[in-house]
């Protein structure tokens, strides 16, 4: 399998960067408008994952700070190629409308976005955002949430009655009926999440850990997957301090994979080996370690893959 | 004062003529030679173009000739409105983007984060047509259930959460469709202005609610004295509410060089309506007010064009030559200045003006009609000091 890289953009990481209200009074003469904020440097994020070898650009949900989707497509058109996988709650709204939106999406980046689906917040972050949904309920929400999409996605006329969504009639004439369904990422480590994944998720995302406990998490997975009659892939997110040479790490903040550009990409073959094929990377500051992770370690792990398919 | 006049963004594709039914721009209609975003390569290949190109066209076309933004309307067939804008963002440098949004598909909260967000990405270009009315089959499509004057009264709890979040850090509501406790925007996003709010709905419960919440009270054409006496009541209402209503109106132009050219186009297009167009357009079933109002026209009857022209330069059977509003302008540059200052006279602070094809029709009105405003009046005092 050729493997999918991501760049991932956290929306409230250095919050001063690219602000207007963060301008420092100085001697040099002032002429930038205040238009200019952070989407111009979203932007560039985008720009430089698909300048240097990235598949996608993997937007997190961050409550306080710029939306996911509205950065999405303020950067779609930037950069014509790259994937963009905006990461959201399923307490955003209507299923239907959702889905309608992401047809939208799709026909004018010919096919190009993912859903992340995010996980819902505790309850006091759920009351401050109006979601009435109780804990106990949260995953069967996202469950409809997803089904619903798809429904009126897939079929016309749809018809469901559940417990937080219901439609009639529904489902796209053309040639709305025409845009592919967003891939759908979903994460989690309990067997409650790995079940989700397998009746929903076109990619499941893992958090970073031994590679004997991934190889269990997804032996798992396929065996649900298998059994649902669905096909599933596999990712790990993690952050990166990848550098030239040993000794320049010992001025990097902490990682969960930190080493020379050769180690750094070592340890993702191997993930890759386990059977990882989506790769969901951060660094900070994030601009120029998308330049550095795509120049420098992205080759890297590419050179390993002819190894891994004759392994496989 | 001065008057703020929109586009609007068709976002069920577009016809190449006023004249002729076919939607060959954009993909609601087969692929055939001649059709644009997409279109056909000499090899009868697509050429990649999407209709969001087109609709980037237009946009630019709108502000370049001096319209303010476009309302972007929301329907099932339709491409999204909310998606729209932030792909055309970073393109555009003054068009203001009216997203028009049922509240209820929405968290208030997301919303409001959205909306700031968006506000943004465009430098405070976001503005918003709530819709509330419509119902029928198609809210259940939409998956909303909600009975016609219920969802009134969600629209007003949704725009209260949307503005108290947004202003309040600490903001708690206890309301019958939503409750929120200590929530509010992080401060980067509520710094932004909240977007101005048009409403439309012709219904008690709707004027009600714009009373409260909207900045504009937006109606489609009507008759001009039944059109006066809305305005009048709008504004009465809210007055006694003790805020303040700006009226706009929603009319689609055929402005020409001569009258005579105006209704040749209209005569053209009549005579090119197919029997399928008619039906497709008679008893469209609704529960919005306004919609029964316009079809109270009963266009899809008519035999001859000019059996629907219902006054001075004015012609009922729009919707038999695109979707929308039966009710329209059709003259010279001049009468349909004529006609805009007429409705400005009674009561109209804004519109949404909007012709056939969309990007073509953007440059003809904005070089040649809106120059023309209030020469009108200016011209009548002049007579009256002679």
């Amino acid at each position: 399998m050729t493997i999918k890289a991501y760049w991932r953009l956290d929306p409230t990481a250095e919050p001063g960067r690219a602000e207007p209200s963060a301008w420092a009074e100085t001697l040099a003469r002032n002429v930038r408008p205040i238009s200019i904020n952070r989407f111009d440097h979203y932007a560039q994020i985008a720009r430089a994952a698909a300048l240097t070898g990235f598949d996608g650009l993997f937007i997190q949900h961050r409550s306080d700070g710029d939306d996911s989707q509205i950065i999405a497509a303020a950067v779609a058109r930037s950069a014509p190629k790259l994937g963009l996988v905006p990461e959201f709650p399923a307490s955003v709204g209507s299923a239907v409308y959702a889905a309608k939106q992401a047809v939208t999406f799709q026909r004018a980046v010919h096919d190009r976005l993912g859903w992340a689906i995010a996980p819902d917040g505790d309850a006091d972050a759920r009351a401050a955002i109006a979601d009435p949904v109780l804990e106990a309920d949260l995953r069967a929400r996202t469950e409809e949430f997803l089904h619903v999409a798809r429904g009126v996605h897939g079929s016309q006329p749809f018809d469901f009655q559940g417990r937080f969504f219901e439609v009639k009639g529904g489902g796209f004439e053309q040639p709305l009926a025409g845009a592919a369904f967003p891939r759908v990422f979903l994460r989690g480590e309990q067997e409650d999440s790995l079940a989700l994944s397998a009746r929903h998720a076109d990619v499941h995302l893992f958090a970073l850990q031994p590679v004997e406990a991934l190889r269990a998490k997804i032996e798992d997975l396929d065996r649900l997957a298998l059994a649902a009659g669905r096909n599933v892939e596999f990712g790990i997110s993690a952050t990166l301090a990848a550098r030239e040479t040993a000794e320049d790490l010992q001025h990097t903040p902490a990682a969960d994979i930190a080493g020379t550009y050769d180690l750094v990409a070592a340890q993702l073959a191997e993930l890759a080996a386990a059977g990882i094929g989506h790769f969901v990377l951060s660094a900070s500051p994030s601009l120029e370690e998308t330049y550095r992770v795509g120049q420098f370690v992205l080759p890297r792990l590419r050179a390993h893959q002819p190894t891994l398919r004759a392994a496989a | 004062m001065a008057i703020d006049f929109y586009w609007r963004l068709p976002t069920h594709g577009d016809h190449a003529t006023i004249r002729r039914g076919s939607l060959d721009r954009g993909d609601w209609s087969p692929l055939a030679p001649g059709n644009q975003t997409p279109g056909l390569t000499a090899d009868g290949e697509e050429d990649g173009y999407r209709y969001i190109d087109h609709l980037a066209e237009i946009a630019k076309a709108a502000e370049i000739s001096g319209f303010i933004g476009g309302l972007i309307p929301s329907f099932p067939t339709t491409d999204d409105p909310w998606v729209i804008s932030p792909l055309l963002a970073r393109e555009t440098k003054s068009f203001r983007f009216m997203i028009a949004f049922q509240p209820g598909f929405l968290n208030p909260v997301q919303a409001a984060r959205l909306s700031a967000s968006l506000q943004r990405a465009t430098g405070g270009r976001t503005v918003f047509n709530i819709i509330t009315g419509g119902g029928g089959p198609s809210q259940l499509w939409w998956g909303d259930s909600f009975s016609h004057d219920d969802r009134y009264g969600r629209t007003s709890e949704f725009l209260d959460v949307f503005k108290g979040v947004w202003k309040d850090p600490g903001f708690t509501y206890d309301g019958r469709f939503y409750s929120v406790r200590n929530g509010g925007l992080a401060p980067l996003l509520g710094a932004e202005d909240i977007p101005e709010i048009w409403f439309s709905g012709s219904s008690d419960a709707a004027l009600q609610s714009a009373a409260r919440h909207a900045d504009y009270y937006l109606s489609w054409l009507e008759p001009y004295d039944q059109l006066q006496d809305k305005f009048a009541r709008v504004k009465e209402r809210t007055a006694q509410l003790g805020g303040e209503q700006k009226c706009a109106i929603r009319v689609d132009l055929v402005a020409r060089p001569t009258e005579e050219e105006a209704w040749r186009d209209i005569r053209i297009g009549f005579e090119n309506v197919t029997d399928e167009t008619r039906a497709r357009w008679r008893g469209q079933p609704t529960d919005s007010v306004g919609a029964a109002r316009q079809a109270a026209l009963r266009p899809t009857e008519a035999k001859r064009w000019d059996e629907l022209v219902v006054g001075k330069n004015l012609w009922g059977g729009f919707n038999l030559l695109r979707g929308g509003p039966a009710l329209g302008i059709v003259g010279s540059y001049e009468q349909c200045a004529e006609q805009l200052d007429e409705l400005i006279r009674r009561g109209a602070d804004a519109f949404i003006l909007a012709g056939t094809p969309h990007l073509e029709e953007a440059y003809r009105v904005g070089e040649e009609v809106l120059p023309l405003l209030g020469r009108a009046a200016t011209a009548g005092l002049l007579q009256a000091a002679e």
